[in-house]
Formats: structure tokens, C-alpha cells, sequence
């Protein structure tokens, strides 16, 4: 098993990439390398546990295609031993794959082909959460939160009203619904809920989250619910109103 | 019981329905026969009763021209046969005092109608049931017809017959007995006729509602000879068909996966390129690639697509994509209602919404989607302000690589199966999409798919 570890000035973090693509795996540690990474990657996933213990990883890049040991079950071996973030490479078609690797354990996933800078967003992403969460100490992971008969499946990224309807939301209205309900009943400045939800801009004065609020709560009341669930707390922010359970 | 049954009937179509013919023919000979009969019986009762009438009119007369009361009884004992007793008397076995009941009414009409001669006598009729009779004479005459006839002396001459007027109201309802036994024997034909072509009405249902999904049961083989061999067939070529589909599909899927990997390191090789233009062209080829390669392989997975259909919002989905469009700052609004819950399968119909508001602001700059319940149907209508499509063309654009003369050119782009994939999803929904142009200009895309009811 071949190793490459390779040296950056800069150092944002060490990330291992699986990939049985030799082309890809010395692309992607350039590509990352640009951005400050420190880069180990193997081309299987069959000796993962090992590279796991003898470096300092602090995400894994994972090809869900491999030969041998596949990138799912790398993935629930990985689970038993380690929280390090996971990101799987999936193919676009395959669905069941991407929901079984999600409920496996991995973070987060990017389609293939996928583009290198939506990938770069998506570990920048996961290693912040991941880095918050060391600080706020481990939080089980939960994939299904409920508020008012609501249900949100966090590994199918999907919202269902109390009569079971599925109700499409956009990303940005998903991680803003899932920064409410992880801090239920608490007021969220502008500031707060656009680090939070991620919002690209970051200009305090830019109406946008505003905007995805609002059409957060249409989503909400159009589907029956008259109750008022996001509340606007004048001059500070938004409070999320009802009880939230987890599980 | 019914496998034990059917091993006695004939085996093919032919002789079934031979059998079911000769049968219903049979039926029909005996019916037949039945009616002729009893026709021929009522005209021997005719014949018979006609033949006793005249008798008792010739026994009154030969009776009455005898002066002698002894010889009048001895003479009527003498007329008497066994189906015809005759008895001479000073009183009346049919008294006058007697109901006339309708049979007795009606076989008097028939005694005059049959010999018109006993016109000219004064006579009496009664069943001897109905009570027709002298005291007395009860048990005598019990079921028997009773005639009497005044002689010019007022004695009377008193006929008792068992067989005269026994039967004959019957035989007018005969033709009305032998038509409904008639069609009921074609009824049953009928019924049988189809029962034994069911298999085969089967088999068209099936042939009709043919998918490539591998999860619908094949036809049964069973049914006579001719029909068990074109189930087979059926189900033979069925098979080829999905298996050969299922092949084409899975060496596309396989290029595509396998394009997959140089798509990848191209993007990546570009990320690393430094040349800022070059960079974004390549990005955009390289979209249009992957934009090709889905569209090919959803056409070609169309009615195989292996997602799991869900209740879900379609106005919140229309709600999401154009929120997203008006973000990239199209021109597109959304109206009508805010709830609209159906059922099929999420992924697939976004797609197609997705691909007709698309084409919406492409050809058309600006797009307007309104949603909205109309009887049990959820109705999306998705309209542009562009120039429309010429009359011809509206049905055609739905065929597989069809493209309008304009999105040809590179600006526009298109695979020619966004709409064929959008027509093939909706239908597997059990709905409905068309093409119209509107009269104040603009194309008009009406989807139509059922409604769930919703829950308040």
C-alpha cells in the first residue's frame, strides 16, 4: 500500500484521500495542496484502519467505488473507531448508494463528476462542524429531528408535514431550517443564522437571509400550519418557537 | 375443482366454441320441440274438445226427439262414452244459481267459438271444483267438466266429461316461454363464449399496458392451446425485449460511469490551470458533457427509474425552483395554490419541472407557472412570452432527439430529449402533458396529474 504524504506550507488540516483513480487521487492532492492541505491518499480501503492510526487525519475523502473493501462498509468500519468527518464520492445515479453511505456514517457527499471547489466547500463545511463540535463536545449524530407533527430526515435531507407530505426545500432553506431546530427556542441574529445556515455572502446588511426566511415560513404555513413557528423578535433577530425532539 | 373440471373440457378455442355452439343449438332443438308439442297438443285438445261438443249437441238433439222419459235415459246411457258420461234428468246438474267463474266463462266462448251450432241451445257450464253441481253429486264429479242442456220440455240433458276443456290457456303463453328460454340459451352462450376468450382479452390488456419493468408479473399461461402459446409468446418476447433494453442500458450506463472518471480529472486539470478564460470555457464544456450524458441515460432508464414514490408537495416544489430561478435572476413568477400534495416519485418530477420552466426562459425570457386543483387533477400550467411553436411542431417536439430548427444552434444547446423524458415521466405518473399557443402569444406546457385529497 502506497502512501503519499505530501508537505504544504500552509496547514488547514491533514485530509486522506481514497480513490482507486491514480490520476484523480495526485490531482485532488494538488488541487488541495493549493488550498493549504496536508494530503495523504490511498488508492484502497482495505488497510483504512491502519492509515487511521498512524497519521493525525482530520477528514477522509471517500470513493465509494473501490475494489476490495467498498467505500460504504470503509465507512461503518471507520464509524466504530473514529468521529473524523467523512465526505463520500458518489455517482449521480445511484441514490441508494449515497443514502447508505450517509446512514453508514459519512458527513456529506459530492457527486461525480463532481467540481473541485464544490468539493473544497463541502470539506471547508464539514471540518468547521466537526472543529465546533470537538468544542462543544460530541453530539450524536441525529437523523431525524421532529417540531410540531414536523419531520426532518437529516440523511435524506428531506421534510415531512404532520400528514406525512414531503416538502421540497432548497440547500439554503435546509441548513437554515437545521440551524433553527439546533438552536430551538434561542434568538438567532441575522449574523448568527448566516453563519449558521452558510450562506454565501456574508453582508450583514444583505436582505438574502431574510428573504430565505420568509420563504421558510410560507413553506411551513402553506402546508396547514397556521401556528407561527419562526417568530421575528423585533430588533434582534428570529426565535424558533416549538419544542424540538431528537431522534 | 375446477383443474379436475377442466380436464374435461376441449383444449382449443376451436372446440370450445364448437362445443359451446353445438350446445346452444341442442338447447334451442329441444326448446323446439317442446313448443312444437305442445303446440300439437293444444290442437289435439282442440280437435278433441270440438269432437265432444258436437257430440253433446247431436246427443241433445237425438235425445230430445225421443218422446218417452224412460227411453230419453236409456237412450242418453246408451250415447254415454267413457269420456263423455250423459244422463238424462227433469233438473239441472248445473244449477242456475251457480257463479260463473272466468274458466267456466272463458270454456263457454270456447265451446261456442269451436262449434258454433251449440249457439242455438240453452245450456249451462261449470267445473264441478267450483262448485258447479247439485247436492249430492259432489263426489261423483269431482275435477270433471259439467255441461247441461235444456231440452224444449225444460228437462235437462246432463254432460259430465273428465277430459273436455282440461287444457288450453297454456298454449298462448308457449311462444312467450320458448322466447325467453330462447335468449336465455343465448345468454349463456354468450357468457360462456366470452368466458372461454377471457385469456385472450388478457393477453391484449397486457400487451397494452407492456413496460420495461421487470417487476410486472407475466401473462398466465393458461386458457386453451392457442392462447397458452401466445402468452408464451408474450412472455418470450417480453423478456427479450427487457433484456436487450437492459443491456443497451447497462453498456450506456457503463460508458457513461467510465466517462465519469476523465470528466473528473479534467475538471480538475482546469482547476489547476491558471489561465482564468480558458478555465471557465473548459468548465462549461465539460457541463454540457455531463448535461448530455444524464439526459441520455435518463432517457434510456425512462419507466426503469428505480425511485420509491413518495407523497409530496408539488407546489412547494414549483415553489422552490422558481425562488432558485428568480435568485439567478430570471423573470418568473408563481401563482395559484400553495399546497398540492400528489403522489409518485419526487426526483423524477423535479427533474421534469426543472426541464419545462427551463425551456420556459430560454425560448421565452420570461415564464409564469401557476398550480392549481381542478377536479381530482393537480393542474401546472407553465407559460412563456416567447414566440411560441409552429402548430406542427407542438406534438413533435415530444419525440426522442427532436429538436426545434432554433436549439440547434450551440446557444441553446438541448439534447432533443428533454421533453420525451418529461412526457414518459408524467405518463408513468398517470398524468397528462401538452403543448398549446396561446392566442395573446407564447407557448403554453399544461401538466395534468392526479390530485391527492388534501388533508385539512
Amino acid at each position: 500500500m502506497d502512501v503519499d504524504t505530501t508537505s504544504s506550507p500552509s496547514d488547514h488540516g491533514n485530509i486522506l484521500v481514497v480513490d482507486d483513480d491514480a490520476e484523480i487521487r495526485l490531482l485532488v492532492t494538488r488541487f488541495l495542496q493549493r488550498h493549504g492541505y496536508h494530503v495523504h491518499s490511498v488508492g484502497r480501503a482495505d488497510t483504512l484502519l491502519e492509515t487511521l492510526a498512524s497519521f493525525t487525519i482530520d477528514a477522509i475523502i471517500l470513493d465509494v467505488m473501490l475494489p476490495g473493501t467498498s467505500g460504504i462498509e470503509a465507512c461503518r468500519q471507520v464509524r466504530q473507531v473514529s468521529t473524523v468527518p467523512i465526505i463520500l464520492l458518489t455517482a449521480r445515479s445511484e441514490e441508494d448508494q449515497r443514502i447508505s453511505g450517509l446512514e453508514g456514517g459519512a458527513d456529506d457527499y459530492v457527486t461525480k463528476p463532481f467540481s473541485p471547489r464544490e468539493l473544497l466547500a463541502r470539506l471547508r463545511s464539514v471540518l468547521r462542524r466537526s472543529r465546533g463540535q470537538d468544542r462543544n463536545a460530541a453530539r450524536l449524530p441525529q437523523n431525524r429531528i421532529g417540531f410540531d407533527g414536523w419531520m426532518l430526515d437529516t440523511t435524506r435531507r428531506e421534510l415531512y408535514t404532520p400528514s406525512g407530505v414531503l416538502i421540497d426545500l432548497s440547500t439554503g432553506e435546509y441548513n437554515l431550517l437545521v440551524a433553527f431546530l439546533e438552536h430551538a427556542n434561542r434568538v438567532l441574529s441575522r449574523e448568527m443564522l448566516m453563519e449558521l445556515a452558510k450562506t454565501r455572502t456574508s453582508d450583514p446588511f444583505d436582505r438574502t437571509i431574510d428573504v430565505q426566511i420568509s420563504r421558510v415560513r410560507r413553506k411551513l404555513e402553506a402546508a396547514g400550519n397556521a401556528s407561527q413557528i419562526i417568530k421575528t423578535v423585533r430588533g434582534a433577530g428570529y426565535v424558533f418557537v416549538p419544542k424540538v425532539t431528537f431522534g | 375443482m375446477k383443474r379436475g373440471l377442466a380436464r374435461f373440457l376441449p383444449d382449443t378455442v376451436v372446440a370450445r366454441a364448437v362445443s359451446i355452439l353445438a350446445g346452444a343449438l341442442i338447447a334451442m332443438s329441444l326448446v323446439g320441440y317442446w313448443v312444437y308439442q305442445i303446440g300439437a297438443e293444444g290442437l289435439a285438445t282442440a280437435v278433441r274438445d270440438r269432437n265432444l261438443t258436437e257430440r253433446i249437441v247431436s246427443i241433445k238433439r237425438a235425445v230430445s226427439a225421443i218422446p218417452d222419459e224412460i227411453e230419453r235415459d236409456k237412450a242418453a246411457h246408451a250415447l254415454a262414452t267413457p269420456s263423455l258420461d250423459v244422463h238424462w234428468s227433469k233438473v239441472e246438474l248445473v244449477p242456475d244459481n251457480v257463479p260463473l267463474t272466468l274458466r267456466a266463462r272463458t270454456l263457454e266462448a270456447r265451446l261456442r267459438s269451436l262449434v258454433p251450432e251449440i249457439g242455438a241451445e240453452f245450456f249451462r257450464v261449470g267445473y264441478a271444483d267450483d262448485g258447479a253441481h247439485s247436492e249430492g253429486m259432489e263426489e261423483a264429479h269431482r275435477h270433471m267438466l259439467l255441461v247441461s242442456v235444456r231440452l224444449s220440455d225444460g228437462s235437462w240433458l246432463n254432460f259430465a266429461s273428465p277430459t273436455l276443456g282440461a287444457v288450453h290457456t297454456m298454449a298462448e303463453h308457449i311462444p312467450i316461454i320458448a322466447g325467453i328460454i330462447g335468449t336465455l340459451i343465448v345468454l349463456i352462450a354468450i357468457l360462456l363464449m366470452r368466458w372461454v376468450t377471457r385469456p385472450l382479452r388478457d393477453l391484449a390488456v397486457a400487451a397494452e399496458r407492456f413496460s420495461l419493468d421487470e417487476a410486472r408479473a407475466p401473462v398466465s399461461e393458461t386458457g386453451p392451446a392457442e392462447v397458452r402459446r401466445a402468452a408464451r409468446a408474450f412472455n418470450t418476447m417480453g423478456e427479450r425485449v427487457r433484456r436487450l433494453v437492459s443491456e443497451r442500458t447497462m453498456a450506456l450506463a457503463a460508458v457513461s460511469h467510465d466517462l465519469r472518471t476523465p470528466i473528473t480529472r479534467l475538471r480538475l486539470r482546469s482547476e489547476l490551470l491558471d489561465d482564468e478564460p480558458t478555465r471557465e470555457r473548459i468548465d462549461e464544456d465539460l457541463s454540457e458533457m455531463e448535461t448530455m450524458i444524464d439526459a441520455t441515460l435518463d432517457y434510456l432508464r425512462m419507466g426503469v427509474v428505480n425511485e420509491v414514490p413518495k407523497t409530496f408537495d408539488i407546489a412547494a416544489m414549483l415553489k422552490t425552483i422558481v425562488d432558485d430561478e428568480t435568485d439567478r435572476g430570471q423573470s418568473i413568477r408563481l401563482e395559484g395554490v400553495m399546497h398540492a400534495p400528489i403522489r409518485g416519485k419526487p426526483v423524477a418530477i423535479r427533474r421534469t419541472l426543472w426541464n419545462i420552466i427551463g425551456n420556459a426562459l430560454k425560448y421565452g425570457s420570461a415564464a409564469a407557472v401557476l398550480v392549481g386543483l381542478e377536479g381530482d387533477q393537480v393542474l401546472v400550467e407553465v407559460t412563456d412570452e416567447g414566440p411560441g411553436l409552429p402548430t406542427e411542431e407542438l406534438e413533435r417536439v415530444f419525440e426522442p432527439f427532436y429538436r426545434v430548427e432554433d436549439s440547434r444552434s450551440r446557444q441553446t444547446g438541448g439534447t432533443g430529449l428533454g421533453l420525451t423524458i418529461a412526457r414518459a415521466i408524467i405518463t408513468d405518473h398517470g398524468g397528462t402533458i401538452a403543448l398549446r399557443n396561446r392566442t395573446q402569444g407564447g407557448l403554453e406546457v399544461s401538466i395534468r396529474l392526479p390530485a391527492l385529497p388534501t388533508a385539512s
